[in-house]
């Protein structure tokens, strides 16, 4: 009984938490299935991509994105046809919303980067669109090669750090790149999945600025972020476009943002 | 005391070795095409397996076959049997990995 109360003054305090403070980040999120593939695993890995709020669980609708495919062995794969819509809802959410998944088959060893370009949202709160260029790497078959390559997007993150077969606790550091050149002092915000597959305890914030971490890059563009917990963490170093696009006939601001996922584990 | 002394430092180097051994760790790629079997011997980093041993065993554990990979890190041979195939890369220094191909790849290939 006791444990029934503490679980609902948790949720109780979660939703008013959430109520008060309904700015949280926004973040492009690719998760594959796994991010190591061995010989002995399947070789289908489902990749899902998402538009959300990662520590508090928000979907929001995505339309089809403009761009996704990967990058192995130098080559790049156009994926977007594979993509099929499905719809989700978080427990406090009173409708369901849209995101993305497909089946991809890994054939060969190497890092295989996954990248999306979404297509603009249209976010009335900050009267800007949103545009989250997002990447995930996955390892296969023990050939470590490509994960620090970029892939040539309008901004991305390119790890500095091996970004698979992270502990809990390492370090991430990567790289902000904006049109190929380093952001000096770049914002890079940080969060934690909290759906992330296997994470018992979702985390419950104890105040707004544990959301969203964030840290900023040095003068080349370089940031680091010791990761507490084991599951997916979203990294997103945000930019303003030098392009804008139309909403009711009005040129908007577009933020865009790069963005980058890697896996914790915990060791034991 | 002085054996415990030993102890450690024995496991301590046990350890190092180890730790090096997995820094080198070698893999092995094969597919099929063609009623030819191709395998790809390679460190993590990329750099080829150059004069491993390869040798292919049936799921019986006979061996069927043994040869070398070049410079490329490479060696191909006939289909020697439609089975499950366990193709084994030694390389110096006790370097060793495995690969499983799977009967029903070798027949799709063949």
């Amino acid at each position: 009984m006791r444990a029934v109360i503490s679980i609902l003054s948790l949720v109780i305090i979660s939703v008013m938490l959430l109520a008060v403070h309904p700015a949280s980040a926004h973040f492009g999120t690719i998760t594959p299935s796994d991010d190591i593939v061995t010989q002995d695993d399947a070789k289908i890995l489902n990749v899902q991509i998402k538009f959300i709020h990662p520590m508090e669980m928000h979907y929001m609708e995505m339309v089809k994105p403009k761009q996704f495919g990967v990058v192995h062995d130098g080559k790049k794969t156009d994926l977007l046809g594979t993509l099929q819509g499905t719809k989700r809802k978080s427990l406090d959410q009173n409708k369901k919303f849209t995101f993305w998944t497909t089946d991809f088959k890994i054939r060969r060893p190497g890092d295989y980067t996954f990248y999306v370009e979404p297509t603009p949202y249209w976010e009335p709160a900050e009267d800007k669109f949103i545009v989250h260029y997002t990447k995930v790497c996955v390892n296969a078959l023990g050939l470590e090669k490509g994960w620090d390559q970029p892939v040539g997007l309008e901004t991305e993150i390119v790890p500095l750090t091996r970004p698979y077969g992270l502990w809990t606790g390492n370090l991430f550091t990567g790289q902000v790149l904006l049109k190929g050149r380093p952001v000096s002092f770049a914002e890079v915000e940080i969060e934690y999945l909290n759906e992330s597959p296997g994470n018992i305890n979702v985390v419950v914030p104890p105040a707004d600025p544990y959301v969203t971490q964030l840290v900023k890059a040095d003068a080349n563009g370089v940031f680091s972020y010791a990761m507490p917990k084991s599951g997916w963490w979203g990294f997103a170093a945000l930019n303003e476009a030098d392009w804008k696009l139309k909403h009711d006939d009005r040129d908007k601001g577009v933020e865009i943002g790069a963005v980058y996922w890697v896996r914790t584990r915990d060791m034991k | 005391m002085k054996i415990m002394n030993y102890l450690a430092l024995s496991i301590f180097v046990l350890l190092l070795l180890s730790g090096t051994a997995l820094a080198h760790k070698v893999n092995l790629f094969a597919y099929v095409e063609a009623g030819e079997i191709y395998t790809e011997s390679y460190f993590p980093d990329g750099s080829p397996v150059e004069n491993g041993k390869v040798l292919v065993y049936d799921s019986s554990d006979n061996l069927l076959l043994k040869g070398m990979t070049d410079k490329k890190g490479l060696f191909n041979f006939a289909v020697p049997k439609v089975d499950d195939l366990i193709i084994v890369i030694e390389a110096t220094m006790g370097h060793k990995n495995s690969f499983k191909l799977k009967k029903a790849e070798v027949e799709a290939g063949k």
